[in-house]
């Protein structure tokens, strides 16, 4: 028993480490930028209401703004008015924190745009693979031609390549074909997934030969067997390779920097959190946290909800 | 003969059929295996020995120039030494890490699972938003690190001249001390990976058979040591061979890190200039092609050949011990 309690208490303190970052990450997306300049209000903040100085000098009232307001303070002169509506726009622009951080992440920087990005390239990405892997999959692994020892020799090859090795030569050729700043560069290099096919070869070998004979009995296609008969026994397969791709790729940073270069309409998540970064002056770490907090949170919880299956699919590579 | 060939012809037109649907089904994948990974492989090594560049109406072969600045230039002497520091700190560390948490949520049973999956968030977060998370931790003034570490000022820990100097002329500036930017990089690599190393050890102990600890016992093998060296150990040579690889070349990529906090330059004094943002910085940002393109293929040639190595070890099926 008082060993367990070591143990226990060496684990904790790793924990303690491991989830500090987050801690701190959801905590200053809480807070105003006074409580954390100076360290204070525990995990939440105090909620102050607090205001928002670039709300109040936006909305500076002018000469037609006091003209305008004259009939609601009928005792008052110009500067009188003057000072009643700077009270209105400063009770305007006087909010709680959480919500001035979670406001500013989504109205400073294109926030949903650059989400939907995200979901638009990762799920393109895994499509594609999925159709391109899938089919070569089965020819090597059920279907006997001249030349498959040699295709599959390619693909173990192919293995030993990583693609963030190559983004330079990738990009040179994209940047010739005038494909830079476009969704097809984001998505064009991971179209081939070879470890897709490997992993689904390996997979397919397993299905029994009789199933895919009765197919053909049954006046199939080999195209259509893949669709219709292979992609259903291997949805198990699939889907730990969806966890894995997608979460390799919504959470790329390399390969998007270099392709995307300026244009905000194609950033993705983390080139929105790095550009939100950029023209930070120090006072923005709240919303700036925010912004982590809401591009993180999506996978965070996923992996929360279905814990087994994402773990196999991050730990497919192990499986070779 | 006649009525054989005639009996063989339609199992021939058969297997001619089934052929050419193999080959058509594996032809996209063919296609852009050979156009995305094969062709700029063949690019990276061809322009490592031009100066081109984009935009560039011509370019000349310069030979090996490229290589040979890249082993007598200071910069590329520390390009060398920040990506080498990186994964010869991080590959093992995070491996017996990974090994160890392994071992210790494993024994714990059911209670463990909680463990692991805390220990497992990293994996899972996107880097570039923890990495600037660390950023914030280990602000000189506001960070949470260095408030934590003054905590101990005015107590007995000051003894220890770590906390002693802190106290007295302020803790470090972790990024902005040359001293100390690598180590931090590493300490965030280390962070980040560990998890996913447990993972694959924990894998491979539920594989482990229990009769072969009572064996051992019975052979005399009665501390955990001796347990650990003679059964889990060589138990567990095929994960440890795949986890050092995959880490590894994990290591080698490392970039996010860098990138954030040092968007020019690789660090104070370039003591982060790793190669992956070397890559990057010659061959996108200056548009120096052939050099960027000489550090890709010396990239690739370290990572082939881990991986190599990794294949050859399994293939001779490796137990250590």
């Amino acid at each position: 028993m008082t060993r367990d309690w070591l143990k226990h208490l060496v684990l904790i303190f790793g924990a303690i480490i491991v989830l500090a970052p987050f801690y701190m990450m959801v905590s200053y997306s809480f807070k105003s930028p006074g409580e954390i300049d100076r360290g204070e209000g525990g995990f939440f903040g105090r909620q102050e209401m607090m205001i928002d100085p670039r709300c109040v000098a936006l909305r500076q009232p002018d000469r037609a703004d006091i003209e305008a307001a004259r009939s609601r303070f009928p005792n008052e002169d110009d500067a009188g008015v003057q000072e009643a509506l700077l009270t209105e726009t400063t009770a305007a622009c006087a909010m709680r924190p959480v919500v001035f951080n979670y406001t500013k992440a989504f109205t400073e920087a294109p926030l949903i745009r650059y989400l939907l990005n995200g979901v638009v390239v990762t799920v393109s990405i895994f499509l594609i693979q999925i159709v391109v892997a899938l089919p070569a999959a089965y020819a090597l692994a059920k279907l006997k031609f001249w030349g498959r020892e040699a295709v599959f020799g390619l693909v173990l090859f192919c293995l030993l390549i990583p693609v963030h090795a190559i983004a330079l030569p990738l990009y040179i050729m994209l940047a010739k074909l005038g494909l830079t700043n476009t969704y097809a560069a984001l998505v064009l290099p991971w179209t081939i997934s070879v470890f897709g096919i490997f992993l689904m070869r390996q997979f397919f070998m397993t299905v029994p030969d009789d199933l895919i004979d009765a197919a053909r009995m049954d006046g199939m296609s080999e195209f259509a067997i893949v669709w219709r008969v292979m992609l259903p026994t291997a949805i198990p397969a699939l889907l730990a390779f969806a966890i894995f791709s997608i979460v390799a790729h919504w959470n790329d940073y390399f390969w998007p920097r270099i392709v995307v270069t300026g244009n905000r309409d194609l950033f993705t998540p983390p080139l929105g959190l790095r550009e939100f970064k950029g023209d930070g002056d120090g006072s923005f770490f709240g919303p700036m946290m925010a912004t982590a907090t809401v591009i993180v949170t999506p996978l965070i919880v996923a992996f929360l909800i279905a814990q087994r299956r994402f773990i196999e699919g991050i730990t497919l590579s192990g499986m070779k | 003969m006649a009525v054989l060939d005639a009996d063989l012809q339609p199992l021939r037109k058969e297997e001619n059929r089934q052929a050419r649907t193999a080959w058509g089904l594996a032809a996209p994948a063919l296609a852009l295996m050979i156009l995305i990974l094969l062709v700029p492989v063949c690019v990276a090594i061809v322009l490592s020995f031009s100066n081109y560049a984009l935009g560039n109406p011509g370019f000349d072969w310069v030979g090996v120039q490229n290589y040979e600045r890249l082993f007598t230039r200071s910069t590329y002497e520390k390009m060398f030494i920040a990506t080498f520091t990186y994964v010869v700190t991080v590959v093992p560390i995070s491996v017996g890490l990974g090994l160890g948490a392994a071992m210790l949520v494993h024994s714990l049973g059911r209670i463990g699972d909680i463990y692991k999956t805390i220990y497992f968030l990293p994996v899972m977060a996107t880097l570039l938003a923890m990495a600037i998370a660390w950023e914030f931790m280990l602000h000189p003034t506001i960070g949470m690190v260095n408030r934590t570490l003054a905590m101990a000022c005015g107590t007995w820990m000051e003894a220890i001249a770590f906390f002693g100097n802190g106290c007295a002329d302020g803790f470090p500036l972790w990024l902005r001390d040359r001293d100390y930017a690598i180590w931090v990089v590493c300490f965030i690599g280390i962070w980040q990976g560990f998890g996913f190393n447990m993972v694959l050890y924990l894998a491979g102990l539920t594989s482990v058979h229990r009769e072969l600890y009572h064996a051992a016992e019975m052979d005399g093998a009665r501390s955990a040591w001796e347990r650990f060296r003679l059964v889990t150990w060589p138990a567990l040579g095929p994960t440890t061979v795949f986890v050092v690889t995959i880490s590894c070349i994990r290591a080698f990529q490392v970039f996010d890190t860098i990138e954030a906090f040092w968007p020019q330059g690789g660090g104070p004094n370039k003591s982060a200039y790793v190669m992956m943002f070397a890559i990057f910085e010659k061959g996108v940002q200056q548009n120096l092609i052939g050099i960027g393109s000489a550090i890709t293929v010396l990239f690739l040639v370290f990572v082939m050949f881990l991986t190599l190595i990794q294949r050859w070890l399994v293939e001779r099926k490796v137990h250590y011990g």
